[in-house]
Order: structure tokens, then sequence, then C-alpha cells
């Protein structure tokens, strides 16, 4: 039993860690709140090799309260480390609890004030709000990149109201635990099918090119690979037709994919083996079922942004108190989703 | 008026002003605010800037281009942070920080310019010695906290910070006094070069616009302007240059105009689709580009200066407001008829006036219009489709159908009588035959 501990710690040291460093952009998502990913990020932070990468890390969301909002549960301040460049709000820059110098004060709004990015002169506290739109997250990874930043770190939101989406960043990791659900298997099978959308594949370059620059509205391709926008509808909207679309080949939702929609598609004859794409995985919102009975019936889904899903972490124990066997957890999770998955609190 | 007044404007300011490839919000915001010249001197001095300008752009590397079109992405607007340093509020490092990045942006922007003898040519005061205040290791990097250097006892508490990080809290707070005084001290230094300051601001955000001119000068062709001292003002090859685009899109071509006009009212009358509006579009467009400093869509100008433009087309908006087409019309006409009573140099561009009436009123209004407007002393450019007595105006004509096809160039006729081309236009565009045919015999009976 020791050896097995020891050897899952010295694992997940390696594999972890320095899977980590192969990118130079991190994202750290949560299936929801109190799942864990503050810890996973400050897991993370603790151990970055900062003699070899310039490390820079902000989050996304609608962060900010020292205590959260919505579950009362303490919402802890960042640890940064001497050496670390780091991007949050103007009132939590003015709150910080470390020596740092500024080197950058962007256009970027937040409620919080504009956001700023500083490099931490010594260690020490500081709350983490960072820019709160996809554009705005990756203009601020761009930035970081101009001050020979390495490797960006976002402390990204799933579940949270978060109009920035963490799919922007190179990999990720997936925190997952008892605060979804008590109910182990109900808790694998969920995180097992937000890992299959996080691992959706990227469609093609030219199909990249041609809807990278749309983000409204819902768009087709024929077969001569000519583009046409479905003129107004959204993917919510009951109208949907699809008329004069033989020879669609491919389908592209700027906005959300819903249930109604994707069971249109499936229904529709002419649209057999039709790919449907969409921004990224944030932008999925559709039951399992939806989703298997239309990769069933031929159609698959493609995303324009993926992030390389590094590895899961648990927190067996729920906001309520009830703990799960992490061992069994992991063991399980792992098996289902084929990745390691760590309990970062028990190692 | 400021420019943001009127970039609305029917004649097609918009398309202008988002044609220029502007560096920083805070030039685009600047630059709308600016108002409309209305002094010789001053448009006179504008151009003799953007001049340099063109040359400028005409023989620089576009590798230097990208290096000071890069450099001016970095402005920001930091009035407010000016605002308080001139009302002696103690900075806080997020301001002192902007302060700074100013200062050194400011003066690498001045460096580049020096290369071009542009130094000469706009004047950004020295912020020398804000950056020696802001960067007391002299690293020129436009980062800021606030550094060791500034006090001994400061430098010391971060020493021991970094030995006991457990004792980091009180050492913090303790730091935080000392810290607050070196801002204070920072802020009273800065307070002598708040103008200094300020000016560097905005002189970077003109910068900005007259490169940003300077290349759509270039780009889309557009001329100097010579400044009218008699009133009257004349284009050749005039075109305006969103029809252009979209008339290029479609693979056709503008047919660029001749006109001019002085105080006597000048009448345009010409057949449908013969441009008459466009013209009329397009002289507004060049009085406002000339009176904000750009460059004129023509292959040379002499402009008159205006203190007020007048520009009536039908409205739209007038529907949203409640008011039929013909009052809103009315309206607009009746400013024009006020602002003509006032001692000012105006210049009213009417496009058909009184069309949505019955023609016999219409005619009317129209000859009475013109007779109310030609005893003030103002310049008039008015295009209608009735027949009217010309007076005094000086008439034009769109030459119209020429050899099957549409010539839109402007000539000068004895008479304002319109010409009775609808029919064949109407038939040039395939409309069904039954209705033009029918309409033909009409006529034959009415003569």
């Amino acid at each position: 039993m020791t050896i097995t501990i020891l050897q899952r710690t010295i694992a997940l040291r390696v594999t972890f860690i320095d899977d980590i460093l192969n990118y130079d952009s991190l994202s750290i998502v949560g299936l929801q709140k109190n799942t864990g990913k503050t810890e996973c990020l400050k897991y993370v932070l603790a151990r970055l090799p900062l003699d070899r990468k310039r490390v820079a890390v902000t989050s996304i969301g609608i962060d900010g309260e020292t205590t959260d909002q919505v579950t009362r549960t303490q919402k802890p301040e960042i640890v940064l480390r001497e050496g670390m460049y780091f991007g949050t709000s103007e009132a939590h820059y003015r709150q910080r609890r470390l020596v740092s110098e500024l080197i950058d004060v962007s256009d970027e709004s937040t409620s919080l004030g504009r956001v700023v990015t500083a490099l931490a002169l010594t260690q020490g506290k500081i709350l983490l709000s960072g820019p709160s739109s996809t554009s705005g997250l990756q203009r601020w990874m761009r930035d970081t990149r101009r001050h020979s930043i390495d490797l960006a770190i976002v402390d990204g939101a799933l579940s949270r109201l978060s109009l920035a989406s963490p799919a922007v960043s190179q990999s990720m990791i997936l925190a997952t635990g008892a605060a979804y659900s008590i109910n182990m298997s109900h808790l694998i099978q969920h995180t097992a099918f937000i890992v299959d959308l996080i691992n959706i594949g990227k469609t093609s370059e030219c199909n990249m090119a041609l809807l990278g620059p749309i983000d409204k509205g819902i768009w087709w391709i024929d077969t001569d690979g000519e583009l046409h926008e479905m003129e107004a509808v959204t993917s919510l909207s009951q109208q949907v037709q699809f008329h004069g679309m033989e020879r669609c080949k491919t389908i592209y939702v700027a906005g959300a994919l819903v249930d109604s929609f994707l069971e249109k598609v499936r229904k529709n004859k002419s649209l057999k083996n039709v790919e449907l794409v969409v921004r990224d995985f944030t932008k999925i919102f559709v039951t399992p079922q939806q989703l298997r009975l239309f990769e069933k019936n031929g159609g698959n889904i493609k995303v324009l942004q993926k992030s390389k899903l590094i590895a899961v972490t648990v927190n067996p124990t729920s906001p309520s108190g009830y703990v799960l066997d992490s061992d069994a957890l992991c063991d399980k999770l792992s098996q289902a989703i084929n990745l390691p998955v760590y309990d970062l609190l028990k190692n | 008026m400021q420019l943001k007044n009127v970039i609305e404007s029917p004649c097609g300011l918009r398309f202008m002003l988002d044609g220029l490839d502007l560096q920083s919000g805070f030039a685009r915001r600047w630059l709308l605010d600016s108002e409309m010249m209305t002094s010789e001197q001053e448009i006179t001095a504008c151009y003799d800037v953007l001049r340099h300008f063109v040359d400028f752009v005409r023989s620089i590397e576009p590798s230097f281009l990208n290096t000071l079109l890069f450099r001016l992405q970095g402005v920001k607007d930091i009035r407010t942070t000016i605002k308080n340093l001139r009302q002696s509020s103690t900075l806080d490092d997020i301001e002192l920080f902007e302060m700074k990045h100013l200062a050194i942006l400011s003066t690498e922007v001045i460096k580049l310019l020096k290369e071009h003898n542009l130094d000469q040519v706009v004047e950004i005061p020295s912020l020398n010695e804000v950056i020696t205040i802001l960067d007391p290791d002299g690293m020129k990097i436009a980062s800021f906290y606030i550094y060791d250097s500034y006090c001994e006892q400061l430098k010391d508490l971060r020493v021991q910070m970094r030995k006991n990080p457990d004792q980091q809290e009180e050492l913090l707070l303790e730091a935080a006094e000392i810290e607050e005084g070196v801002r204070k001290d920072l802020t009273r230094q800065l307070h002598s070069h708040v103008d200094d300051i300020e000016s560097a601001l905005v002189a970077l955000a003109k910068v900005d616009i007259d490169v940003a001119k300077a290349r759509q000068i270039v780009e889309q062709g557009l001329c100097f302007p010579e400044i009218s001292g008699d009133g009257s003002s004349s284009f050749t090859a005039m075109f305006h240059p969103q029809v252009k685009d979209a008339l290029s899109r479609a693979g056709k071509q503008f047919q660029p105009v001749n006109i001019s006009y002085a105080y006597r009212p000048t009448l345009i009358t010409g057949a449908n689709m013969g441009g008459k509006t466009v013209v009329l579009k397009t002289l507004t467009l060049c009085q406002y580009l000339f009176q904000f400093g750009f460059g004129i869509p023509a292959s040379a100008a002499c402009i008159a200066i205006k203190d007020e433009i007048m520009f009536c087309i039908g409205d739209e908006q007038s529907i949203e407001k409640g008011l039929s087409s013909f009052a809103a019309e009315m309206k607009n006409i009746d400013a024009v008829i006020k602002a003509s009573r006032e001692n000012r140099r105006l210049l009213a561009l009417i496009d058909e006036p009184a069309r949505t009436t019955n023609p016999t009123e219409g005619t009317a209004l129209v000859q009475a219009l013109l007779k109310v407007l030609s005893e003030k002393r103002m310049s008039l450019v008015m295009t209608t489709h009735y027949d009217i007595e010309p007076g005094s105006a000086y008439c034009l004509r769109v030459k119209g159908f020429d050899n099957g096809l549409m010539n839109y160039s402007l000539v000068e006729v004895e008479d304002g009588e319109v010409p009775h081309e609808a029919l064949n236009i109407a038939q040039s565009l395939g409309i069904d035959p039954e209705w033009i045919d029918l309409a033909r015999h009409e006529l034959e009976i009415t003569e």
C-alpha cells in the first residue's frame, strides 16, 4: 500500500508538472464550484520550476470575493512565488499582499477595473480576477508572450456564468468531485461525458480558416467549400429550416449548441453524415443521449478550438461534508476516461 | 460643432472615419471630440502638418511605419490620471505606471519622428524629467513599482521579507506606510510637469491621426485643397469614396464630376439615376472633410470656409419621430431659411425639395424657395425634377443618356428645363413594357 501511494506520488510529480511544461498555456477548470480547482492551481503553482520557465497566472469568471457568494465557503487567495507574473483587476491589485512590479495596464475592462499584469518581487497573496471575455483572455495571453512569458495559466470556469472560454489554452486540467454529486457512478458518468466533450477533435484547417472569424449565426459549407449563412436563426430557435441544403457538408453553430437543434439536424435526411462545428466544447449544451443518437446516425461534432486534457483531479469531499472513497473514485474514473486521475489533497 | 455630432450625416462621413487606421482608442475619441475648424489660419496649419506626414508616409520603409504604429498603439487615455495629478491627489502605483509608460512612449516616438525631421513639425514636449523621477535605477523599461532605491528603509524591510516569510504581513504593513510617503513625494515632483504630460498625450494622439489621414490620402488618391478667398468652391474630378468603393466591388467605375459654386444658387437638374444626389452628398462630404482637415476626394479642389453646413435629404429617421416625410422636409428647409437670415457663412445642399407632394404645389414651393434663398448671401446647391424659372441661378444638368450609356458629367445650361428621360431609363431597366408603352401613349395624348 505504501509503495502504491509512493509510486502514485512520484508519477504525479513527473507526469503532471512535466506535461504542463510542454505547452505555452494551461487552463484549470472545475466541473462545478468546490471541486478543488483552486487547490489544483495552488498545487501547480507551488511546483513549477520558475528557474526554467517564466509563468503568468490569471483568472476568468466573476471571481473576486474572498468568501464565495453562492456557498459561503472560504475562497482562498492565491499564494504566488517570487518571480511569477500575474494578471488581475485594478481593484485586486490595490489589495495585493506582496511586493510587485507593474508591467502592463491593459484596455480590458472588468467590473473591478482594468486588467493589469505584474511581476511578484516577493512571495505573497493576491486575489485573481482577469479578463471577462474570450477575446480579452486571448489578448491577455498574447500580451504575456510579448513579455517573454513561457507559460500562461488560467484559473478557469465551467459552470460559472463566465463569458470567457478556457478552451483558448493549449492544455487543460479538469477538477471534478463530490460537489457535483455524492453518487459516485453519477459523478463518474458526468465527468466522463465532459471529458469526451473536451476531447472532441478539431475540424479541418480549411474550415478553421473559413469559420474562425465568425462569431454569430449559423453557417453551412457546401461540397464546393462555399460558405452560406442560414438567415435569421439562432440554434435555440424552433424555426430552424434546412431548405436547399442538400449539398451541405458542414454546419457551423457560432453560439450555443442545444438538444433541439441537434435533433433537427439528425432527423433531416439530407443532412446525414454532416459535420457539425462549434467554437469549443463550452458551447455544447446537449445531453449525452442526444449526442449519442446524433453520432450513431452518422453525424459528428468538431471544434475550432481545443485544449489538450492533461489530467483530471478529484476532490472527494462535498461542501456538505460527505466524503467519497478517494482511491476507488480515482481508479474507476481513470478507467472510464483513460487518463490519470489525482486526489491532490491526499497526495 | 464636433466631428461626433456630424459623423452620422448621410453624406458618408462615417465611411471616411471608419477607413482611418487609427492605432489607439484615445486618438479616435480625440478626433471625434475635435471641433470643426472655421478659421483660415487653423485649416492652413492643419494641412501644412498633414503635407509633411504624406511625404513621410510616401518615403518610409513599411517596417519603420510598423514600428511607429506599434508605439502609437500603446497610447492610453490617461486623462483621469492627469486630472488627479493636477489636483495633487496622491497617485497610486497604477497611475504612476501610466505616467511612466506615457513618458517612455513619447520619448520613443520623438526619437522615431526625429529620424525624418518630423520633430520640427509636431511639438511633443520632452518628458525626460518624468522618466528620471519614475525610473530611479535608469532601467528605461516601462514597468513600475515603488523601487528600493527610493528609500533605504524600504529596501531593508523587503530584504527582511524575503528572509522571514512568516513575518511578511507585519513587514508589508510597515512598508506600506513608507511606500505611501514615496508616492506623495513622487506626485509632488510630477506636479510641475503636468502640462507637459498632457500636451505629450494629445500630441501623440495627433501624430496617430495625422499618420492615419496621410495614409488615407495616399491609399485613396485624395488631394490637398486650396483655401478659397472669394467664397466660391470648385472641384475637379470629384468622387465619393464610398460609392466608388461599392461600384468597384461590383466591377464598375465611378465617373468623376467637375463642379463649382459660389454665392449664386446652383440648380442641378437631370434624369433619374443621373447621380444628382451623389453629387450633393459628395459636396457635403468634401466640405466636412475640409473643415476637419482630411484629404479631399478629387484631383483638385479649392474650397471656401463655412460656418454652417446644412444638408437636406429625404430623411428616414423622421418617420420614427412621427413626422411624415413631407413635414420633416419642410422643417429641415425651414431651418435653412432661418439660418440664412443670420450673418454667417452658410452652405446649404438641398436634395429634390417638395418631391413628395403634388407637382403643382411642389413646383410653386421650389420656385419660391429659390427666390427666397437667392436674395441671401449664402451658397446653395439644389437638385430638382420640377420645371422652374431659374432666375439668377446657375444651372447645371447631368448629361444623361448619351449613345445608350449614362453620362454622369455636369454641363452648364441656360435654363432650368428638366430633361424628360424617365421613360427611357425605365425601359433600360427592363421594366414591364405594357406599363411603359401605355405611359408613352398617355404622354402623347396630353401633348
